[in-house]
């Protein structure tokens, strides 16, 4: 199968952001989150979103998830405009959110009640999810038992769990260390590749976003725009050793440093 | 453990001291021994009233007449507290005339009550309600509509129906805030309870023996009345208190 072909230009559209702005009022002070923003991502296409922080990277995911409205411009999803939330669209947030009155398998299993299977089948899927994510035996555990990671994870398996066609992942792999971190990337982009989920992810890390990406768009603050949008036409699954990869990956940095190091004296980071 | 026992310990300090203080005064006669009557006349009126039943008599009444009380109060509140809670329209009828009688204090419905109840049990179950019932609205509420946002949407993204969100994440995340209410309310039911008593003063009960010692002059009969309804009343705190602890398995256990 040639993953190059998924995001080539003729594939069926599978996310459309077309002229969006977005300005919230804090303090009465205008906060201009979004401008302009245009953004196309193919069917099955996996696409990642950097920038610094305040960007407005959040606030793009929430309104493909139908959780905000554009002030101005449109967000469509598979040739429909969004409304309102729907299991098909599936989001992660960047906070964890697991129901803290719910066990691990009781959040997994949240959003499988229109998924039409059984009982039994509905079990099989919970757990079979947790232990896709690593927590196995963690089952019966309540949020507040679980490290950071632990969550993040249980969180994923949630967001698994309804098969959604889209899935908006906010900072996903955050709170893992390095090495349940690569094993996810690899399980995310099995997945992906399983399920041909068209994925958008938030990531600060810009070394996962070449691992996993077809391409990665560059944001840069105040007001949240599309600095630049870098292709990755490499075979996946990829080597980060590769000197493809890491010619990529710099040049990425220096996007990311050029783009986001604001002309006055405002400091980010 | 022993953390524990050291607490309980520091805990006794005080009342033991006023005990020492109460029987200094007592047993030489520095005060005035009406009021301040020596632990032997205590005990012999302790004796009396659990020999010729009217303790238990008096507790028993008062706990079924709190129980009922409560339950009426609390069931009421929890109805409407629910109401105005979980719909904004209902809140915008009810609220206001809720708030504005919630300013009147329990006891200032005593006229009004006596003229429709009579001077017995009914209007003293109907004060014991009232007590129960205006912190358990007002919990309710609040934890109905103290939800956290962030909750609301993962309802929303996971498409649940209304009454799906009422059940899996509105009534769990007010959960604590409505069992918060009914301590409150077990509270100040039972502050109610010994008024009520106290006042109408109909049938057995702790409120009841109070106000007949005090009638009869009799301080020794005052004093146990006082000690049976401040034990029973820190039982019940105590018994609250451990139940809530466990009542979550999903929190934390706080230390
Ligand atoms: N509900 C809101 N009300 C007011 N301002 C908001 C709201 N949501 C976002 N903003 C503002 O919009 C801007 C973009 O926020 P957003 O959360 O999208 O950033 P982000 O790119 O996700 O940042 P981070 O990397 O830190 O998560 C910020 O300046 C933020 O203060
Ligand atoms: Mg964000």
């Amino acid at each position: 199968m040639s993953l190059a072909a998924l995001s080539h230009p003729e594939q069926a559209v599978a996310i459309e952001v077309r002229g969006v702005s977005r300005t919230f009022t804090t303090a009465g002070a205008d906060v201009p989150a979004l401008r302009d923003v245009s953004l196309t991502v193919a069917e099955g296409e996996f696409v990642s979103l950097i920038g610094p922080s305040g960007c407005g990277k959040s606030t793009l995911l929430r309104m493909l998830a139908g959780l905000d409205q554009p002030d101005r411009g449109t967000v469509s999803v598979e040739g429909d405009k969004v409304a309102a939330p729907s299991l098909s669209r599936g989001i992660l947030f960047q906070d964890h959110r697991l129901l803290p009155w719910l066990t691990v398998e009781q959040n997994v299993d949240l959003g499988l009640h229109k998924s039409g299977l059984t009982t039994q089948q509905r079990q099989q899927r919970v757990s079979d999810l947790i232990a896709l994510v690593g927590l196995a035996g963690f089952e019966r555990a309540f949020p507040y038992q679980l490290s950071g990671g632990m969550s993040q994870r249980a969180a994923i398996a949630r967001s698994l769990a309804p098969q959604p066609r889209v899935l908006l992942l906010d900072e996903p792999l955050g709170a893992l260390d390095s090495l349940t971190r690569s094993k996810l990337q690899t399980e995310l982009l099995r997945i992906w590749k399983h399920e041909r989920i068209t994925m958008l992810m938030v990531t600060h890390d810009v070394e996962e976003a070449v691992f996993l990406s077809d391409r990665v768009v560059v944001m840069e603050p105040r007001p949240g725009r599309i600095a630049d949008i870098v292709d990755i036409p490499l075979p996946k699954p990829r080597h980060r050793g590769d000197p493809a990869f890491v010619d990529i990956k710099l040049r990425l940095l220096t996007s990311l440093e050029v783009e986001t190091d604001p002309p006055a004296n405002i400091v980010e980071h | 453990m022993r953390t524990r026992t050291r607490l309980d310990l520091r805990g006794l300090v005080l009342p033991a001291t006023i005990l020492l203080a109460w029987w200094v005064v007592s047993a030489n006669g520095l005060g005035n021994n009406y009021i301040f009557v020596s632990f032997s006349r205590i005990g012999a009126a302790i004796a009396q009233f659990v020999n010729d039943g009217t303790l238990l008599a008096g507790t028993t009444a008062t706990l079924l007449r709190l129980l009922i009380g409560f339950a009426l109060g609390a069931a009421s509140g929890l109805a409407i507290g629910l109401l105005i809670g979980l719909s904004s329209a209902a809140g915008r009828v009810i609220s206001p005339t809720f708030h504005a009688l919630r300013q009147i204090a329990v006891f200032a419905w005593m006229p009004l009550l006596t003229a429709w109840l009579g001077i017995g049990g009914q209007t003293m179950i109907a004060l014991i309600a009232i007590g129960a019932f205006y912190p358990t609205v007002v919990n309710v509420e609040a934890g109905c509509r103290g939800v956290p946002l962030p909750y609301l949407e993962v309802g929303r993204v996971m498409e649940l129906s209304r009454w799906q969100t009422i059940r899996r994440i509105i009534l769990p995340a007010a959960a604590p805030s409505i069992l918060a209410g009914l301590e409150l309310a077990v509270a100040t039911a039972w502050l109610s309870t010994i008024g009520a008593e106290y006042f109408i003063s109909a049938g057995d009960g702790l409120g009841i023996i109070l106000a007949a010692s005090r009638m009869r002059g009799s301080m020794d009969g005052v004093i146990v009345g006082i000690l049976a309804i401040g034990l029973v009343g820190f039982a019940l705190n105590r018994l609250l208190a451990f139940a809530s602890r466990r009542a979550f398995k999903w929190r934390a256990p706080s230390t």
